[in-house]
């Protein structure tokens, strides 16, 4: 027995209205940043390797330059990035509480391996070891939103 | 007094020319020339053997695009712009393995790209 089309017509409408992509809710907000933090993100207690000074700070601002602003902007906080707020889940700012309260270790795993299911990729391999722990350091000390002006790729 | 303070002065003279032992790696001859060809995503040779206090001059030569080579631990860091050619030139001072990465963003194996240094004794 065939099915009329109009049927599978509507079945195929209501397949796709399923995959509308709605902003998370506070509720699923908190509960997904609750289990990153606490269950999927470890390495916690690594600590990092680098001195925390403004030679590091610039070697992460250049290795960020050239992979992280696609999607982070130039400052951490988006500046200029046109699918930040349209993605679910969101891109965070990398200044907001639900990043940094992210240990060294923690950013640098996210870093490497990424965060599945998000668009977060990992970069391990893409930048090396040294590039990922001085990109922790700029993370830890961003300059002002807006200050480092629109990457390059958007501007055109 | 004139005495004495010409021989005070001829004893400072003599240690900062001899230089203080323990302080200072003795340079032992001319410097070796390693030549190290650096292509995405690996440099040739991938290990290097040095003695310790002998000059070295690492000639690094990229066969595609900018790469760079950096030892974050010996304070050696060098530029080679597409095909061309960068010299890095030191004495290494203490012995053991360093890892250096390339330093300039040249693609998706750029973080894999290293080259380790055996200095021995």
């Amino acid at each position: 027995m065939r099915l009329p089309a109009g049927v599978i017509l509507a079945a195929f409408a209501a397949a796709l209205t399923g995959c509308k992509v709605s902003p998370p809710g506070k509720i699923e907000r908190a509960t997904v940043t609750f289990v990153k933090h606490h269950i999927f993100i470890g390495n916690k207690s690594q600590k990092n390797p680098l001195e925390p000074n403004a030679a590091t700070w610039a070697d992460g601002k250049e290795a960020f330059s050239h992979y992280c602003v696609a999607c982070h902007g130039m400052d951490g906080q988006n500046t200029g990035v046109p699918f930040a707020d349209h993605i679910s889940p969101p891109i965070p700012s990398l200044t907001s509480d639900e990043v940094q309260r992210y240990s060294d270790g923690q950013l640098k795993e996210i870093l490497d391996n990424g965060i599945w299911p998000s668009g977060m990729p990992g970069s391990k391999g893409t930048l090396s070891d040294d590039e990922l722990w001085a990109i922790v350091v700029f993370i830890r000390h961003l300059p002002p939103a807006g200050s480092q002006g629109i990457p390059e790729m958007y501007n055109h | 007094m004139k005495r004495n303070e010409t021989l005070m002065g001829a004893l400072a003279a003599g240690l900062i020319t001899i230089g203080f032992p323990g302080h200072v790696v003795k340079a032992q001859g001319a410097p070796r020339q390693v030549e190290v060809t650096a292509k995405r995503f690996a440099y040739a040779p991938g290990e290097i053997t040095l003695k310790k206090g002998q000059p070295v001059v690492l000639i690094i030569k990229s066969e595609d695009v900018a790469h760079g080579l950096r030892f974050r631990e010996l304070n050696l860091n060098a530029k080679v712009d597409k095909g061309g050619s960068a010299q890095l030139s030191f004495i290494p001072d203490k012995t053991g393995d360093f890892v250096g990465h390339c330093s300039v963003f040249c693609g998706s194996g750029h973080g894999a790209m290293s080259l380790t240094l055996h200095v021995v004794e």
